[in-house]
């Protein structure tokens, strides 16, 4: 009977299956489209309330709350989760929380380390509201720490496939969900990220969204092999595939789906970058394309083999049906392909300044994670993205050419290596080895704390600005404030750290310290509409404590180096230009009064601003 | 798209103008909030063309006559010299916003001939891609004016919902005064709705002023500003508020209603969740389905001003820029032709757009464009509503430009301080030399 006690025997289930929709109810009828997901199986109330994320599901337009789903009933779980059904508010919950719940794993894998979410004694979670509000429309908000997503009738005379004047619910599309979720983890990342310093800083944020909804889509099986199937392997032109939100875009009458992946420009002429072009959802929709080709470019290259193989060397698919094999192993390497551009494009964080991103920075990020990665870039990955995004006019700053070595950050020569031993980083390995998630369900068990009480739950050093690692690089930071490009004038702050972990194709563990070190100039916040001017420096320091990357954004201070000073200024009238141009494009602008001059940029910031609804 | 009229023909039209010298005037009526121009080209027999700039107003200045008052003045200011009967030889109505076109809704129009009416080609009776933008515009204004028209009611201190409710009433389709301009003078003008799809070029000439070149800047059929003047944004808000017009004025159930359950009964029932949302944050989630009709407002007002006309007209060395209250598509596409932006460097005569507010002047134009020795004239009259318009760095700008005069219609001692002439209460002339 020992043996009932035993690890092997007590250890609960790793993953938990759960039912939704692949793409939206719109879908429902294409087989592919009601899929079963697995996330990780963590201890979950009715809700779902699990440790981070919970949902809770509040009507706003009518003032009524809507019974939660008990994903532990017995029912429920003997059916991997409820049926897809749109009419139980029970099932919108369960698909909220999976889709959340995966895309946060998708982030814990690639940057290697647990994502905790901002969280206060009133906010412990990351709350989702299904059903927040009327209108078609969903955001993250910020303030409330939340995700509303709001629910609204199909247009009447252009449903598109819809019903006229049927519920859509935006809870209920895969993209809508991953989108949103997407930026409340670029929030807690990059929090500077969402003050537009820049034309590209909230194009960003939204490119960056659609980039990960999009490449999700190539880890549902059933659906990419049916438009592997119907497209013969030329999945850029696979609709389900390619496209973003499908059914709310019919829905509200656009006769299209939301955005595409490929709807900018030709092959020949892609659509390029350029500094009209500062709708938010329009210039991240270059980012997007950018992603999407270098996606597509590797693909071909990695399924070149297998058609050649199935066609007898001619590299030629007949007409007609695919082999079924064949559907299937050309299959395995687009969701592959997906899954390391994916990884790429979330691990390049640990490569970003703190704020004032471009995407030619973007650019950099990835290239330099990449290269540490995979020095020598077997699969093409950075040449292929290198050429997307020159393709599309996306240059960075202050580079010498399109090279790899260029385009990589620069180490620091001149900075004194940091002490690992006398900065205690040692302590934060057991740490973080121990918080990885999967652990925490079978080792915690028997001393659970109670959900709601979560205060005790440090995970993340990134809030504690007291613990003896932060005074230590804070130290480290006024010593050598010239050196990282920081302001020795205004106050530095170590505004987050963390230490990543990965394992190399060559099965190195690789070990790094980031860390964002920010600082504020509130001269000009007032006229700059409420956002003050920002500086920071990003540094990667190796597990012998050498500076191996630094990636700053100076402020204009005559205390700075000539080259960083300049650097600066040039930032400062950027943003001036930038708020020139936004003002001309706003409405309100016309008639705002003295209060809405001097929170204007703040009141753009919104999340909710992002979005194509009623705040164009 | 052709070049620009070549100097030469210019200089024809200058020698027909019958005393050498003699300036053209632009007459700016002081109409409150609105704007309402003359301008007085001199023929070679003496006489006059005439050509009106809108006439409207939605707020009199404190010393503006009615608005009746100013009807009765222009069309007094019109009368043909020979036979006492008024004629306006092309009347300009540049949008249909009530501060543009209110004055059209009177009857004294009626004796009225108008040899040419002229509107942006968004006003089109039978254009299908012009009715879409009007009726998106009926609707927003419709649908805001009712919902704001509540949300005053409900608290008289909302500033912000009491500015818009003003613009969405600007925008409220003006039957009275459109019925004027499509059918309701003395005889049968012809009608020109620009530019033309498709046109030639950027300019025309016609009979009715002969000697005068006309360039149309806008609006354009460029899908950008066709964006700005039907929004996006403008339909699914409409989606968003018309099911409230359904006689509930609730919204619609998402779900059966025995799903739903009141708050009271759920924090019984669940209290690990509903104590994660406080009643603040009930309160917030309670607004997100209305916060979005003040922005709407603004919205809808850029779309309007964004369907302006624009002109310039060259008579001789006289560039008279009327913008309407265009904005920045109109704007963006002029100054990024190489050709219309050198036609912007000419010009001598600015009305003012948009009654001097901050989209409706691009800082490059003053800055960068707009030559010496400019006259400008701005309508406007200060409301409590709208405390920036005009905007002061605007004027600020203008005046730093050498040899700029600037008169605003509700300060007219500064006009005559600067130059203009005050010619009866309420009216400044500006005397452009040809």
């Amino acid at each position: 009977m020992e043996r009932l006690n035993s690890k092997y025997i007590t250890a609960h289930p790793i993953r938990r299956p759960l039912r939704i929709f692949a793409s939206d109810p719109m879908q429902a009828r294409n087989p592919g489209n009601r899929i079963t997901i697995e996330i990780q199986n963590e201890e979950v109330e009715s809700g779902p309330k699990g440790s981070r994320i919970e949902v809770i599901d509040y009507d706003g337009a009518r003032g009524c709350f809507y019974p939660p789903v008990d994903l532990n009933d017995k029912d429920i779980l003997m059916l991997n989760g409820l049926e897809p059904a749109e009419s139980d508010p029970r099932f919108h919950q369960q698909m909220v929380y999976a889709i959340a719940m995966r895309t946060l794993e998708n982030f814990e894998y690639a940057l290697g380390r647990p994502i905790e979410f901002y969280k206060s004694k009133t906010k412990p979670r990351l709350r989702l509201f299904p059903h927040a509000f009327y209108g078609a429309n969903a955001y993250f908000d910020p303030g409330l720490n939340a995700i509303l997503f709001g629910y609204f009738c199909a247009d009447p005379i252009d449903p598109g496939p819809n019903l006229p004047g049927q519920i859509v619910y935006t809870c209920l599309s895969h993209d809508i969900i991953v989108h949103e979720f997407t930026h409340a983890v670029v929030n807690r990342l990059r929090k500077n990220f969402i003050e537009p310093t820049n034309p590209d800083v909230l194009a960003f944020h939204e490119g960056f969204a659609d980039i990960v909804a999009l490449l999700q889509h190539f880890t549902f099986q059933d659906i990419l092999t049916q438009e592997i199937q119907k497209t013969h392997a030329k999945i850029n032109t696979g609709k389900s595939l390619i496209e973003l939100a499908q059914q709310f875009g019919y829905a509200t009458g656009a006769n299209q789906a939301l955005r595409s992946a490929i709807n900018t420009g030709s092959d020949a002429m892609p659509k390029r970058l350029s500094p009209v072009i500062l709708e938010v959802h329009e210039r991240g929709s270059i980012l997007v394309a950018a992603v999407f080709e270098a996606f597509f470019n590797i693909y071909q290259r990695r399924i070149q083999d297998l058609i050649r193989i199935a066609t007898s060397g001619t590299g030629i698919l007949p007409s007609g049906d695919m082999h079924p094999d064949l559907v299937n192993r050309v299959a395995k390497e687009a969701s592959q392909t997906a899954k390391s551009i994916l990884n790429m494009c979330i691990r390049a964080f640990d490569y970003m300044p703190p704020v004032d991103i471009t995407f030619g920075d973007y650019l950099r990020a990835l290239v330099t994670t990449d290269y540490e990665l995979y020095p020598a870039d077997e699969n093409g990955l950075r040449g292929a993205m290198i050429e997307a995004f020159r393709a599309r006019g996306i240059y960075p700053e202050k580079v010498v050419s399109l090279a790899e070595e260029s385009l990589i950050w620069e180490e620091p020569i001149e900075l004194p290596w940091l002490d690992p031993e006398k900065i205690k980083w040692t302590n934060e390995f057991y740490t973080v080895a121990r918080n990885f998630r999967p652990n925490i369900i079978n080792e915690d068990v028997s001393q659970k704390k109670a959900p709601t009480s979560s205060a005790n739950y440090k995970l993340d050093n990134e809030d504690d600005p007291d613990s003896y690692l932060a005074k230590s690089l804070h130290k480290y930071a006024m010593e050598n404030a010239r050196n990282l490009d920081l302001d020795p004038e205004h106050p530095i702050q170590v505004s987050g750290f963390h230490t990543s972990f990965r394992v190399t194709p060559t099965g190195q563990l690789q070990t790094e310290l980031v860390v964002q070190f920010t600082q504020k100039d509130d001269t000009e916040t007032e006229k700059m509409g409420g956002i003050p001017l920002r500086g920071g420096t990003t540094i990667v320091v190796g597990t012998d404590g050498r500076i191996r990357y630094l990636i700053s954004k100076p402020l204009p201070s005559a205390s700075l180096r000539e080259d960083a000073r300049k650097r600066g200024e040039q930032r400062l009238d950027r943003q001036r230009a930038y708020l020139a141009a936004t003002d001309l494009k706003d409405p309100q602008m016309a008639y705002g009064d003295q209060n809405y001059l001097s929170q204007r940029s703040k009141m753009r910031m919104r999340i909710s601003a992002l979005h194509q609804g009623v705040n164009s | 798209m052709s070049l620009q009229p070549t100097p030469s023909k210019l200089n024809i039209s200058k020698k027909k103008s019958n005393k050498a010298g003699e300036p053209l005037t632009v007459r700016m009526y002081d109409v409150g909030f609105g704007d309402c121009f003359l301008l007085l080209i001199p023929k070679p027999d003496g006489k006059k063309y005439k050509v009106l700039f809108d006439c409207g107003s939605i707020k009199l200045g404190e010393n503006s006559k009615s608005m009746k008052e100013m009807v009765k003045l222009v069309i007094k200011e019109v009368k043909d010299t020979s036979d006492g009967s008024p004629r306006i030889d092309v009347l300009v109505a540049t949008h249909r916003h009530k501060d543009h076109i209110s004055g059209f809704d009177d009857p004294a129009w009626a004796e009225v001939e108008v040899g040419e009416v002229w509107m942006p080609w968004t006003e089109k009776p039978n254009d299908p891609k012009a009715r879409k933008i009007r009726e998106l515009h009926a609707r927003l204004a419709e649908n805001l004016v009712n919902r704001l028209k509540v949300a005053i009611s409900d608290d008289s201190t909302n500033m912000a919902a009491k500015s818009s409710f003003e613009m969405a009433m600007n925008a409220m389709s003006n039957e009275g005064a459109m019925n004027t301009l499509y059918n309701g003078f003395a005889n049968d003008p012809q009608m020109r709705y620009l530019p033309e799809e498709n046109a030639s070029a950027t300019w025309f000439t016609t009979p009715t002023l002969p000697g005068v070149t006309i360039n149309v800047l806008g609006p354009s059929h460029d899908p950008d500003v066709i964006t700005e003047m039907d929004p996006p944004a403008g339909q699914s808000y409409l989606k968003m508020v018309n099911s409230e017009l359904n006689e509930t004025m609730m919204h619609p159930l998402p779900f059966r209603k025995d799903w739903a359950i009141t708050p009271d009964e759920y924090q019984i029932k669940y209290p690990f969740l509903f104590n994660d949302l406080s009643n603040d944050d009930r309160k917030y989630l309670e607004l997100a389905s209305f916060g979005m009709d003040e922005g709407m407002a603004s919205v809808l007002d850029r779309a309007l001003n964004g369907t302006s006309l624009v002109l310039v007209f060259q008579i001789g060395k006289a560039v008279l820029l009327f913008p309407g209250d265009a904005q920045w598509g109109s704007w963006h596409l002029a100054l990024d032709n190489p050709d219309l932006r050198k036609l912007l460097k000419t010009v001598t005569f600015y009305k003012v757009g948009h009654h001097g507010s901050h989209n409706a002047t691009p800082v490059e134009f003053v800055q960068d464009i707009m030559g010496k020795n400019v006259l400008a004239m701005i309508s406007v009259n200060p409301t409590s509503n709208w405390p920036m318009v005009p905007k002061e760095d605007l004027i600020t700008e203008l005046q730093k430009k050498e040899g700029c005069k600037i008169a605003r219609s509700d300060k007219p001692e500064e006009a005559v301080h600067a130059g203009f002439t005050l010619i009866g209460e309420g009216v400044i002339e500006a005397q452009v030399p040809i």
